[in-house]
């Protein structure tokens, strides 16, 4: 029995068209994911229908043979309240925060009108999406909980009332790497085991892979290609779907060819930064501990572990950006002076670039400024007119147009903003790059990108790079070698295909089964 | 907000100009027309309980409390960002020895201890507007200081230390003129308040002296007087509170522009 | 929760501290006194005075005789009033200050949180933005202004109301001053409770609750209205120091025996252990309201009960 048809959607947001003729439809029971790109209409196509956004919708969308187009909003209050559960992006903010667990667990029992749960039966409900000490959780307010218990309470929020549709807009997006398998997997039990059907968006076609019976791939507002997963994945018909699939890097792809390693260049020994404890609690945390690593020239490293293991302020006590208590950092075989002692020189060879593009650039200055800046105060050697003469060569190596020149940041799109900051980091002519996380940010295919044009410049230039990310598949794109963390200390290293291939400490291969 | 900046400037220009166009000044007594109504000939607006004019009163006194309320303010500006931004910048415990000494100064009445320094070093209009400078820069400390400190995390500061940029020129030139709008607005937030302020203690008699005058002492009158001749207390009621009403308008305007 | 008050009170008694010590200091070295009138005392019997009102000790006893008398509740005597102490002075004009400010308050709070939740419940509306505008005008009416045009209007004009004197608590006398003194604080906290919500009903929890498919009124007032009134709570201490302000002001026009008239007075006739002990009420009391705005933080939001 088919539960949900979509014929021939349209949505409006003011004059603007967000979503052009979709159709499609799930059986009873049954999972679609639809996958597209940011901007790519695919929340609203599961959104606007049910009036949860402020979006016109034309056409056709019936859910058990109802029409919900132009249905009333209290008739699709009822919709929502009894035959449809919601699980969002975003699970730290998406409790009510001076509720506690289990009065919020109490309102979705029976907003559908079903008898008031015991405690028993809720702390049921919670044990059965993988909440250790349900009975607890109860009367605990959200801010108790991590990112991923509140994802599974929010989860058991959205199927207390039994609904017949489970939608879910990027689950598991804002999650860590290695919960994110977790998550995806608890979700497709517990619609078999409910028999529940399973509307699925997100931007990573891999993801969905396992977790759903059908895809629909969306692009610009238009459902390019559908079709069970399998098929879509093995087989891609329209050349959108073909660029998706190309562009996501692969833990199964042929290995990619790397440039040569030179002599040592980083040595960092027994590095440790601690942090105060958030409160007023005495006492301090240690975000890194005592860990050895070295990076030779022209070798790229990456780094890879879950949010809160310290790669990210290893990196940065490296690279003389954030705080250190103890440890050495040797470059090219000279102690490297400590944060505030950076003489022009030690920082020309060390360039960074970081995760959120569009907020590593100053948003009053001019591209052509931002991109000037490290010339003018780390090269005194250049004046006026090399500085200028420098900045349009980084920009055309990095395949930007001069015009973006004199443009400012909140006119740049993503992909131009990570380019921009990566012509800066190569302006005063380093010797490494950090990267932190530079990839996670963009679109796929963006990404994809931005991944080709990192490796290319390492080859072009023999650039050593040590690389942030939480993606397996993306530190093999461009790493000689892979450092896994967890809880600030080094658990595994070694070249990469070696370590995905044979991963021998338990966090490593969570992780590659979450790159999976 | 157009209306709202067109009407400050109507007020300012009328403030300034205005009295070189009238006949009488505002502290000269016309003895043939005491408590004059208005549209009364030589006193388009009437006369006060002492036959003085009273659209040149106003006019004077709205110059009086306009000028006292945006040095006042540009006092609060500049103590409240020099504050805040050390603080925000430097963090730790010299931010919270900061922050520390704000939330002190904040529990305290300072309408009063404002009065106090009246009575103790007796009434100077320097004293009034220094002495407003001195309570209002605390919400600019607070407002800059959070803005610095969401700022400092923002990699585009951290990137221009890799940069090279020494501290002074990461606040000077990246930090605070991404601030400058949150400031402005708070600015002209303050401005309010300060007129506000200025009139009270003029209304009380503790602020700027006879004859000068300030909207606060042709309320204090105006209100004395007011079953005999009201409209000795509207005029200067209606200027205040347009200016009042304008300012915060513009205020609100920016400050929902730049604060995210 | 007990943390947090004792670790607020630990800031708030070196504040009150500070301010008593200063005050007095201040007061001290102050250029002329309150004998230095318009006819020169003969030194004899102004240096009889000053000894009689401990003025002739050092500063340092003179202060620590201060705190200790302050600590059992004996704030001097007024110089003005000669024939009561400050304490008299205080026992008399506190409480009407106090009914007044109070009932103000909670007129503010009433009126305030209506129209901030009507104009936020539909956001952009006319309503919202007449609403709003009204908010504006009355934060922006000034409670001196306000105060002599209700007088004018609703006493004097149409003579439905007193507008003079405290007539021993009797209720119609105190509608005016109490509306003066309330209608600035309610645009305050109307506009602080409008943005509140405006902020929270656009939060992600709303859209999850939004999607549970509950109803309207059930969201505003289960899901949104707590964390909604953090503004409003963090406003009580400026609000109570703006209506004890205020009140000063409003006693002034309604000729009211209240402490603020005392305190206005003492001002103005230079007498330092009335402005002093007014000050230092006024202070703890404003400190106090503080505390109070502390603990409504930790019942709104239970992140901040740490």
């Amino acid at each position: 029995m088919t539960l949900l048809v979509a014929d021939s959607l349209d949505i409006r947001i003011g004059d603007q068209r967000i979503v052009e003729g979709a159709s499609f439809a799930i059986e009873a029971g049954r999972s679609l994911a639809l996958v597209g790109a940011s901007g790519s209409g695919k929340s609203q196509t599961c959104l606007a229908p049910f009036g949860l956004s402020p979006a016109i919708v034309q056409g056709s969308f019936r859910l058990d043979g109802e029409e919900l187009v132009g249905a009333r909003e209290a008739r699709l209050r009822h919709v929502r309240g009894c035959d449809v559960g919601f699980v969002f992006q975003q699970p730290l903010t998406a409790l009510t925060p001076h509720l506690t667990i289990g009065a919020q667990l109490r309102e979705a029992w029976t907003q559908a009108g079903a008898p008031r749960p015991s405690r028993a039966e809720m702390a049921a409900a919670l044990e059965r999406v993988g909440l250790h000490d349900p009975r607890e959780r109860l009367d605990q307010y959200p801010h108790r909980l991590s990112g991923g218990q509140r994802q599974r309470a929010l989860i058991a929020m959205a199927i207390a009332h039994r609904p017949k549709l489970l939608v879910a807009d990027e689950p598991t997006t804002a999650l860590d790497a290695m919960l994110r398998a977790e998550i995806m997997a608890l979700l497709g039990r517990l619609c078999d085991e409910e028999g529940m059907a399973l509307l699925l968006v997100s931007h990573d076609l891999a993801a969905v892979a396992d977790n759903a019976d059908a895809v629909a791939v969306m692009h610009a507002g238009r459902i390019v290609e559908t079709g069970p997963t399998r098929a879509v994945l093995g087989d891609p018909k329209s050349d959108y779907a073909r660029a998706l699939i190309a562009a996501s890097p692969r833990l199964d792809a042929p290995p990619p060819a790397l440039g040569p390693i030179g002599a040592p260049l980083v040595e960092a020994r027994q590095v440790s930064v601690s942090f105060a404890r958030p409160g007023w609690r005495r006492g301090r945390l240690l975000a890194v501990d005592a860990v050895d690593i070295d990076v030779a020239e022209g070798e790229a490293v990456a780094i890879v572990g879950g949010s809160g293991s310290g790669k990210s302020t290893l990196a940065r006590a490296i690279a003389r950006l954030g705080p250190i208590d103890a440890g050495e950092v040797r470059w090219r075989g000279e102690p490297l002076p400590p944060r505030k002692a950076m003489r022009p020189r030690d920082r020309a060879g060390l360039q960074p670039v970081f995760q959120d593009p569009v907020a590593s650039l100053d948003p009053l200055w001019k591209v052509r400024d931002i991109v000037a800046e490290p010339l003018r105060r780390l090269r005194p050697d250049l004046d006026r007119m090399a500085v200028a003469a420098r900045v349009e060569a980084v920009l055309a190596e990095v395949g930007l147009d001069p015009t973006l020149a004199d443009r400012r940041p909140a006119a740049l799109s993503g992909g131009q903003a990570q380019r921009v900051a990566i012509a800066r980091a190569l302006g005063p002519g380093p010797a490494m790059l950090l990267l932190d996380e530079a990839t996670s940010a963009l679109d796929v295919l963006v990404a994809g990108t931005i991944l080709d044009l990192l490796a290319e410049l390492q080859k072009q230039h023999g650039l050593a790079i040590l690389m942030i990310t939480h993606d397996l598949a993306v530190a093999r794109r461009l790493c000689h070698r892979i450092v896994v963390m967890d809880a600030g200390r080094i658990v595994e290293e070694g070249p990469a295909e070696r370590l995905i291939a044979a991963p021998a400490h338990p966090i490593t291969a969570k992780l590659v089964a979450a790159s999976r | 907000m157009r209306p709202a900046l067109i009407l400050i400037a109507l007020i300012v220009v009328a403030a300034l100009a205005g009295p070189l166009a009238l006949d009488w000044r505002y502290d000269l007594i016309d003895w043939d027309a005491v408590r004059a109504a208005p549209f009364t000939a030589g006193h388009p607006m009437g006369t006060d309980s002492v036959g003085r004019d009273l659209l040149a009163r106003t006019l004077v006194g709205t110059r009086v409390t306009l000028g006292v309320a945006f040095a006042a303010a540009l006092v609060s500006l500049v103590v409240g960002v020099a504050w805040g931004a050390i603080a925000g910048w430097r963090g730790g415990k010299v931010d919270e020895a900061m922050m520390r000494i704000v939330d002190a100064l904040y529990a305290l009445p300072f309408m009063f201890v404002v009065i106090l320094l009246m009575v103790v070093f007796g009434r100077s209009i320097l004293l009034v507007f220094l002495g407003i400078g001195a309570v209002e820069w605390l919400t600019m400390a607070r407002v800059v200081r959070g803005q610095m400190i969401a700022l400092r995390d923002r990699p585009f500061v951290t990137a221009a230390e890799a940069a090279g940029a020494p501290p002074v020129a990461i606040v000077l030139r990246h930090m605070l003129p991404n601030i400058a709008g949150v400031a402005i607005a708070y600015l002209l937030l303050t401005v309010p308040q300060v007129v506000m302020i200025e009139s009270f203690l003029s209304f009380l008699g503790l602020g700027v002296q006879e004859p000068m005058t300030s909207l606060g002492i042709l309320l204090k009158d105006g209100a004395d007087d007011m079953d005999v001749a009201p409209h000795a207390l509207l005029l200067p009621a209606a200027v205040l509170v347009t200016l009042l009403l304008c300012l915060t308008r513009i205020g609100e305007s920016l400050r929902n522009r730049f604060v995210q | 929760m007990i943390d947090l008050i004792r670790r607020r009170l630990l800031t708030a008694l070196p504040t009150l501290a500070a301010v008593v010590v200063l005050s007095f200091v201040l007061m001290r070295v102050a250029p002329g006194g309150p004998f230095d009138g318009e006819r020169p005392l003969d030194p004899q019997t102004r240096a009889a005075l000053m000894a009689a009102y401990g003025l002739d000790r050092p500063l340092p006893e003179q202060v620590g005789r201060y705190v200790w008398r302050l600590l059992h509740g004996d704030f001097g005597p007024s110089l003005v009033y000669r024939d009561f102490s400050v304490t008299d002075l205080i026992a008399r004009g506190l409480p009407i200050s106090l009914t007044l400010g109070g009932l103000a308050l909670l007129l503010a709070l009433l009126l305030g949180l209506v129209t901030g939740m009507a104009a936020a419940a539909r956001p952009g509306t006319r309503t919202d933005r007449g609403l709003m505008l009204g908010a504006t005008l009355l934060t922006a009416l000034p409670s001196f202004v306000v105060g002599p045009l209700l007088a004018l209007a609703f006493g004097l004009w149409a003579g439905w109301l007193p507008v003079s004197g405290w007539g021993d608590g009797y209720p119609p006398h105190m509608i005016l001053p109490v509306i003066a003194l309330a209608l600035p604080a309610t645009g305050a906290i109307a506009k602080l409770a409008r943005a509140g919500l405006a902020e929270v009903l656009a939060q992600d929890h709303v859209r999850m609750a939004r999607a549970r498919g509950l109803s309207r009124s059930r969201i505003l007032i289960v899901h949104a209205l707590r964390p909604a009134l953090v503004p409003v709570a963090s406003y009580l201490g400026p609000a109570a120091a703006g209506l004890l302000t205020g009140a000063v002001v409003i006693e002034t026009v309604f000729a009211l025996p209240g402490l603020g008239r005392y305190f206005v007075q003492g001002a103005l006739n230079r007498d330092y252990p009335l402005v002093l002990g007014v000050v230092t009420l006024y202070a703890a009391l404003i400190i106090l309201f503080n505390l109070l705005a502390d603990l409504a933080y930790g019942w709104l939001d239970p992140r901040a009960r740490r």
